[in-house]
């Protein structure tokens, strides 16, 4: 893996700044991502890790300026290599073009009654005003790319005649299609067997290489961050509570939830213990503690953490963490 | 699909024979022709003169076998009143009937696509509330109200189309309109809804994702993904058209088809004619659905081919 990451030695493209997204109900105003701050640059593999109900997946839209209702992006801002993308204007030049998206579920991702070649041909022809014969030729081109044999068969074929790892690899042939510079790959191996998960990831960490594409993978799995990213972020409650280089994060996480969830997860290289998990539920997104989210799970909890939330402060070179216990190099 | 096509035809048929069936069992079983066709106070020996010179004396199962094999034919009995066969008199009102329905469906597809689309790319702005209102008034408002309203304004009022009769095209353009109002509404709020439940679709969001806009998604993805139930609701309200707004708006615009025809058959006590009328109305009825399922089997390649 190339060693990049936000130390200046490459080009800044996505910077998210104190973006905030809610949604209304009944109890109030439930924000979904509150604050979040991040940087993916060129060449770069960053992975925001977290579970169910973090936030991730509302992220990822709303990174494209998308917000399903009745969300809406409520504060901060995205810039792409410094324009707005929160500009309408600039977020229709922006999506599928420099931004693409792979999701969740290849399954339902695809349109169910348009066949794979008139999917990709609406992208070539729309977004990158391919014409004519160019078009099969650039079709073909990109699933061979993403591994699927007899591309030409394939362009006729519907989503519901693939597998689950077809899918997922002419999802990933689409968002290539406009030649994109950042990839957003939400959960893209969840719901797929363990073989094709590894194979997907293979491809994707190998095209990220070959194309010089960004990506930012949004995941749960630490197995997938460890196997894919350069740096990883860890979300807890819409908030990023880590910050760190891949190694060092398995190596010695520093905050108290990215703790907890690398010992939750069950190592083979290890003599068998009891598997270790995180005290507690996940929050109840309507009911915000007023201090830190992770507060009543939290061993190490004491009474500043009830009173406000802790900021993200760099706490060593690179490393990033939202904790009390960890306090910043200032106040060193 | 041929396969398919005549597997469908078959099972059309079968119901079909099992509607007309049942509407025999209603006819001879709950009712008796010969003594609705009298006057009440008509004599026990009036009543069963009537019962054999309509071969009613004779056993069920023989009737219904005259029925059956009659039907095959296309044979519906004759008519008590007009002394004709009841068929000719229901086929000779059936193309009026039929081009009303074929009116009536037109107005309504092309004022609940559209409707359906804007309110969906509006979700809750003006015009989705606009369309929201609309639909509610159309579907509210009972057909026969509207039917006198339109021709107090356009036929009496205005004098711009006839206020009765089936002359013409403008005489159809009225009845139409009012038929195709009610249905429009329901279909409308049907197809907003379909496209809005699947703009949040993944495959919609991964379109959008892509920079497609709002109305490119909507028109090129997520209508063709609605137009399945799109298509199965447009037959219901065919479907109601044929056994219920027909009937009464032909009766409002003193239109000359079958509806009115049955009408008239009540009126008169005749059911041999109101059998006639109601076995042809289901029959419609069960070629609508057929039609349904083949365009449905167009739309979408994972319709099951079994």
């Amino acid at each position: 893996m190339s060693a990049t990451g936000g130390d200046g030695r490459t080009e800044r493209l996505l910077e998210v700044k104190d973006l905030t997204v809610g949604f209304p109900t009944r109890d109030g105003t439930v924000l979904g991502v509150d604050g979040l701050t991040l940087n993916v640059g060129s060449h770069e593999r960053l992975g925001v890790v977290g579970e169910s109900g973090s936030g991730k997946s509302v992220m990822g839209l709303a990174i494209l300026g998308m917000v399903l209702p009745p969300g809406r992006i409520m504060g901060g801002s995205v810039r792409w290599k410094g324009e707005n993308v929160l500009d309408e204007a600039v977020a229709n030049r922006v999506r599928g073009r420099e931004i693409a998206m792979i999701f969740q579920d290849p399954m339902v991702s695809l349109n169910p009654l348009k066949t794979v070649g008139a999917q990709l041909r609406e992208l070539l022809q729309r977004r990158v005003g391919l014409e004519g014969s160019a078009i099969k030729q650039r079709s073909l081109e990109l699933l061979d790319m993403v591994g699927i044999a007899n591309p030409g068969d394939r362009l006729k074929s519907y989503a519901f005649e693939l597998s689950g790892g077809m899918r997922q690899r002419v999802m990933i042939a689409t968002a290539l299609a406009c030649d994109p510079t950042l990839l957003i790959a939400d959960e893209p191996t969840t719901g797929l067997d363990v073989t094709i998960q590894d194979q997907i990831l293979t491809l994707l960490h190998n095209l990220s290489t070959e194309l010089g594409v960004s990506v930012l993978m949004i995941t749960h799995d630490l197995g997938v961050v460890a196997q894919f990213c350069d740096r990883v972020q860890v979300m807890y409650a819409g908030r990023i509570v880590e910050r760190a280089p891949i190694a060092q994060m398995f190596a010695d996480p520093q905050h108290p939830y990215s703790g907890g969830l690398l010992q939750s997860v069950p190592r083979v290289d290890q003599a068998a213990a009891e598997l270790a998990g995180i005290p507690g539920e996940p929050l109840d997104r309507a009911q915000f503690p007023p201090g830190c989210a992770f507060e009543p799970r939290c061993v190490e909890a004491h009474d500043t953490c009830r009173v406000a939330p802790p900021p993200l402060v760099k706490i060593a070179e690179r490393r990033w963490a939202a904790c009390y216990n960890r306090p910043g190099e200032a106040s060193k | 699909m041929l396969r398919w096509l005549a597997k469908r035809i078959i099972a059309a048929a079968i119901v079909v024979f099992v509607v007309t069936s049942l509407v025999f069992v209603v006819t001879h079983i709950f009712t008796d022709p010969a003594t609705v066709s009298l006057p009440l106070e008509a004599s026990q020996e009036d009543r069963a003169s009537r019962r054999a010179a309509l071969g009613l004396d004779r056993p069920l199962s023989v009737q219904y076998w005259d029925f059956v094999s009659g039907l095959v034919v296309g044979d519906l009995g004759e008519s008590f009143f007009q002394t004709q066969p009841a068929s000719k008199l229901v086929f000779e009102r059936l193309p009026a009937t039929l081009r009303l329905v074929a009116g009536a469906t037109v107005v309504t597809v092309l004022m609940a696509a559209p409707m359906g689309m804007l309110a969906a790319w509006w979700e809750r702005r003006f015009a989705d509330h606009a369309v929201l209102g609309f639909s509610m008034a159309s579907i509210s408002a009972p057909p026969f109200w509207i039917g006198y309203l339109v021709i107090i304004v356009f036929a009496v009022q205005l004098g711009w189309v006839p206020t009765f009769g089936s002359s013409g095209f403008k005489s159809f353009i009225l009845p139409s309109f009012t038929i195709g109002l009610a249905s429009a509404g329901r279909l409308a709020q049907m197809t907003r809804r379909g496209i809005v439940e699947e703009l949040r679709k993944p495959y919609a969001v991964t379109a959008m994702s892509r920079g497609f806009s709002r109305s490119y998604t909507i028109v090129h993805h997520t209508f063709r993904n609605v137009a399945s139930g799109f298509v199965t609701m447009t037959g219901w309200e065919v479907t109601r058209m044929f056994t219920g707004y027909t009937v009464v708006i032909e009766v409002v615009f003193s239109w000359p088809g079958v509806g009115r025809l049955a009408v008239e058959a009540i009126e008169d006590r005749d059911l041999i004619l109101v059998q006639a009328a109601v076995v042809v109305l289901a029959t419609m009825v069960v070629l609508t659905n057929l039609l349904v399922d083949i365009a449905r089997r167009l739309i979408d390649p994972r319709v099951d081919l079994a």
